[in-house]
């Protein structure tokens, strides 16, 4: 076999291999931050500032490992598909911008609400409103994603001449507001329903039963269950109708195979939903994430080859192959050693909390 | 008009330039504190001195406020390169990429998945896996460091790649990651670090000596602190010196910035080894409208030797040179500030080995306190301007002699760029506010506050621990088996 086929070969398996680790940092973010989230959404009907508090101190010791896995997300993507990062997030800039503010007014207010005295209720709602529009602009890029964006080669900025600058690499060519259709608004509202799930079940597992978090944690997963399963419906519809490249491999020759995803995710489901009403709530919380998981697989799988649909496939987004060798090389090991320490960190702050327990002086 | 000078082009460069300076105002103290944190811990668990355990955990509250604001506007810089410079994260992805893939899964989430049980663990982990967490987060932070100046470092001195395909394509690994500027660029960055962390924490000392609350604990805190600054120093200024000579040799338009150096040569033929102590630069008509000139001390600073020839701006086509007031005068603000900060630890240490460290006698010298005190603000004005030397000096450049700033702006329209500047100002600017206000808090608080370290393993009153440790941790339902005993 000649060399350069091997090596197109490899390159490949390499952009191939990077695109599911990418899935996983994504996966692990969504499934763990998204509980976080949730729980801030949560924050945002307590009474008082003593609740808030509490709802804080049960995510204190891991919520920022939970929130790096996005900025690993982010890495990964930079570092095996420059391409992809340098196009999306150019026409993401309105949506992640306003997702960032979010995410700022949350990292501040976990530091500063312990801290203030008068300022309290400023902190406290910083936390919740930012729990809400980080997962709610998170979703619409998602949704945005999926429709695709269109590009163009030179020079990519607004308002000066173009020199005669050329390049082969694509960039954005889209407005700033392309990014704004009926469903990436609906995959925002998506997001923002699943991590209100997760947030009550994290809630529920989180603080003692018969504490009044927890009671009124349950209700809230109650709802939130319902409204989960609608969304689920209502998103796949939704794609199946607008996304050629989804309805063709969902009614595919391997239609079987989506039909049987569809039941065990409805399966999890129906486990998730009757453990919580048993009080079996970390088990519950668990089923719970498992829905996550699938169907975040689901999704990617439906996707491939394509990283941006209609836009970029992993493989032509990829870096060189030297560059995809040493990132391998260096980075695959780091993998399950960054999920250790995290399982570890999550494992020593494990616990039931109750509403008294404020998010106390460190 | 030079297509730099335009508004799309200096607002992005604005808009990215906010977001950094904002950022580089937490990390330095994060990564500096660390280390310092870890020490103390450490003179505690080998002396069992409670006093290193007391302001340990005082400097600590400081350190997380500091840390969270650091995360807070960190997660923006990760994804900034993207949004507002796309075309350049796509060209420099094959190394600059993978630089900063590196950074976040060897360091940003190796911090992240320590600090928690730094900050938190007290009392829920061993005393020996709590030093080894404080240690991984000196050492993760520190690794962070190190990746973010490779990445910077190479787009001053772009080393062993090749522009193919619109792509920097890596040819030589080791001369990418080792490039020229990073060999002293790097060390100039983590020493200003723990510089910077040294004079924080002098600062707040000298502030409570002066003020007679708990003298005597923290001046046993200034004491180590000054006499690690007598060292730091001017190590500072012997690298920031081999820095300069670096950027001379390989970014001759950013050094004759630096320096306010237009003309090569003199009229008569001889090389321009004059120094310019301040200068009216005029960048459009190639030269000083008035400087204070002394002749030689440019040659001996850069080539240290006396007639040596140092490449003025005239040796370049007008657009390729950067602007020369910003760099002009932070880069002398900076190397001030250094020798000003060295005079203060050789002040400290004059009166330390004259036996004046004693909380009565320091209290006695209220000036020097009070330049102490004052000293813990300079620092984050030397890195900031060191910065603004370092990224003003390679315009018009993105990627130095290689990528021009414009060809890596993203496809925005300039009402994009106000907003995301006017938005950033007001989100930076209240973190920014906030974690100041909550130091002085902190500070004022004091120390008298912080809990006997015996607390922290023998509390089992419920509602004691409670208000201990933001615990209140009965036995989880769903983990029966504690995984560590504590350390009794």
């Amino acid at each position: 076999m000649e060399l350069s086929t091997d090596i197109v070969r490899i390159v490949s398996a390499l952009s191939t291999w990077w695109w599911m680790i990418l899935g996983l940092m994504f996966l692990l973010y969504i499934a763990l931050d998204g509980a976080d989230l949730g729980a801030g959404i949560f924050a945002l009907f307590s009474k008082d500032e003593d609740e808030r508090g509490a709802i804080m101190a049960s995510m204190a010791g891991f919520w920022d490992g939970n929130e790096t896995w996005l900025v690993v997300a982010g890495g990964v993507l930079f570092g095996a598909f420059p391409l992809v990062y340098g196009s999306a997030f150019n026409f993401l800039m309105i949506p992640l911008m306003l997702a960032l503010w979010g995410i700022i007014s949350r990292a501040i207010a976990f530091e500063f609400h312990i801290h203030a005295r008068s300022s309290k209720r400023i902190w406290g709602w910083a936390f919740a409103l930012g729990s809400l529009t980080a997962p709610f602009f998170a979703g619409v890029s998602l949704g945005a994603v999926l429709q695709g964006f269109p590009m163009k080669s030179g020079i990519a900025m607004q308002g000066i001449a173009d020199r005669g600058f050329t390049t082969p690499v694509m960039h954005y060519s889209g407005g700033a507001m392309d990014f704004l259709t009926p469903f990436s608004i609906w995959t925002g509202v998506g997001a923002v329903i699943a991590a209100g799930l997760a947030g009550g079940l994290f809630l529920c597992a989180r603080f003692l039963p018969g504490d009044v978090i927890h009671e009124r944690a349950k209700s809230w997963t109650n709802w939130f269950s319902f409204l989960a399963l609608g969304a689920i419906v209502i998103t796949l519809v939704w794609s199946y109708a607008i996304f050629p490249w989804a309805a063709a491999k969902w009614t595919g020759p391997n239609w079987w195979i989506w039909a049987i995803w569809f039941v065990i995710v409805l399966f999890f489901a129906f486990k998730s939903m009757t453990n919580h009403s048993m009080q079996h709530d970390f088990t519950a919380l668990l089923w719970g994430e498992g829905v996550v998981v699938l169907l975040w697989a689901a999704m990617w799988a439906t996707m491939f080859p394509y990283i941006v649909p209609g836009t970029w496939t992993v493989h032509a987004a990829s870096n060189p192959a030297n560059s995809m060798a040493v990132f391998t090389l260096f980075m695959t090991g780091f993998v399950p050693v960054m999920i250790m320490y995290n399982w570890y960190q999550i494992w020593v702050f494990r616990g039931r909390f109750t509403k008294k327990s404020a998010y106390g002086a460190h | 008009m030079v297509i730099e000078n335009s508004l799309p082009v200096l607002l992005s460069r604005l808009d990215f330039a906010w977001i950094t300076s904002m950022h580089i105002l937490w990390t330095p103290l994060t990564i500096g504190m660390s280390w310092l944190l870890f020490f103390m811990e450490l003179a505690w668990l080998k002396s069992g001195d409670e006093r290193w355990y007391k302001l340990n955990r005082f400097f600590e509250k400081i350190f997380i406020i500091n840390f969270g604001a650091g995360v807070a506007t960190g997660v923006t810089m990760e994804m900034a390169f993207g949004i507002l410079y796309g075309p350049f994260s796509q060209a420099v992805g094959p190394f600059f990429g993978n630089i900063l893939g590196f950074e976040t899964i060897t360091a940003f989430m190796y911090e992240a998945g320590f600090i928690g049980l730094m900050v938190f663990g007290w009392g829920k982990i061993s005393k020996g896996m709590h030093l080894f967490a404080t240690f991984n987060v000196g050492l993760s932070s520190s690794l962070s460091a190190m990746w973010i100046l490779v990445a910077n470092s190479w787009m001053q001195t772009p080393n062993g790649v090749v522009l193919k395909d619109g792509l920097f394509q890596v040819t030589n690994w080791w001369h990418a990651i080792i490039n020229d500027n990073f060999v002293w660029g790097f060390p100039h960055m983590w020493v200003a670090t723990v510089e910077l962390a040294l004079f924080l924490m002098a600062s707040v000392s000298a502030w409570f000596i002066l003020k007679n609350r708990n003298a005597e604990l923290f001046t046993k805190m200034l004491k180590p602190t000054i006499l690690a600054l007598l060292v730091v120093t001017p190590l500072q200024i012997y690298i920031g010196d081999s820095a300069g000579q670096d950027v001379a040799r390989t970014q001759p338009t950013s050094l004759a910035a630096m320096e306010g150096h237009f003309h090569t040569y003199l009229p008569d033929g001889k090389p321009n080894t004059d120094w310019n102590l301040i200068a009216i630069p005029d960048v459009e008509a190639g030269k000083n409208l008035f400087a204070i000139q002394i002749p030689h001390v440019l040659s001996l600073l850069e080539t240290h030797t006396w007639n040596g020839v140092v490449t003025g701006m005239d040796q370049f086509p007008v657009n390729e040179r950067p602007d020369v007031w910003v760099p002009f005068y932070a880069f002398r603000a900076m190397v001030g500030i250094g020798f000003l900060l060295f005079f203060v630890a050789i002040w400290g240490n004059m009166l330390r080995v004259r036996g004046k460290f004693t909380a009565t006698e320091l209290r006695k010298h209220p000036w020097f306190l009070r330049a102490v005190t004052f000293s813990g603000f300079l620092p984050f004005l030397a890195i900031w301007t060191g910065w603004w030397v370092r990224e003003i000096g390679r315009q018009p450049w993105v990627v130095y002699g290689m990528m021009r700033t414009y060809e890596g702006v993203s496809n925005m329209s300039i009402t994009q760029e106000v907003v995301w500047f006017v938005g950033y100002i007001i989100f930076e600017l209240v973190v920014w506010a906030g974690a100041w206000y909550f130091f002085t808090r902190v500070i004022q608080k004091g120390v008298d506050g912080i809990a006997h370290s015996d607390t922290l393993f023998h509390g089992h009153d419920e509602d004691h621990e409670a208000s201990q440790a933001g615990g209140g941790h009965v036995a989880p339902t769903f983990a029966h088996k504690p995984m560590m005993h504590s350390d009794r």
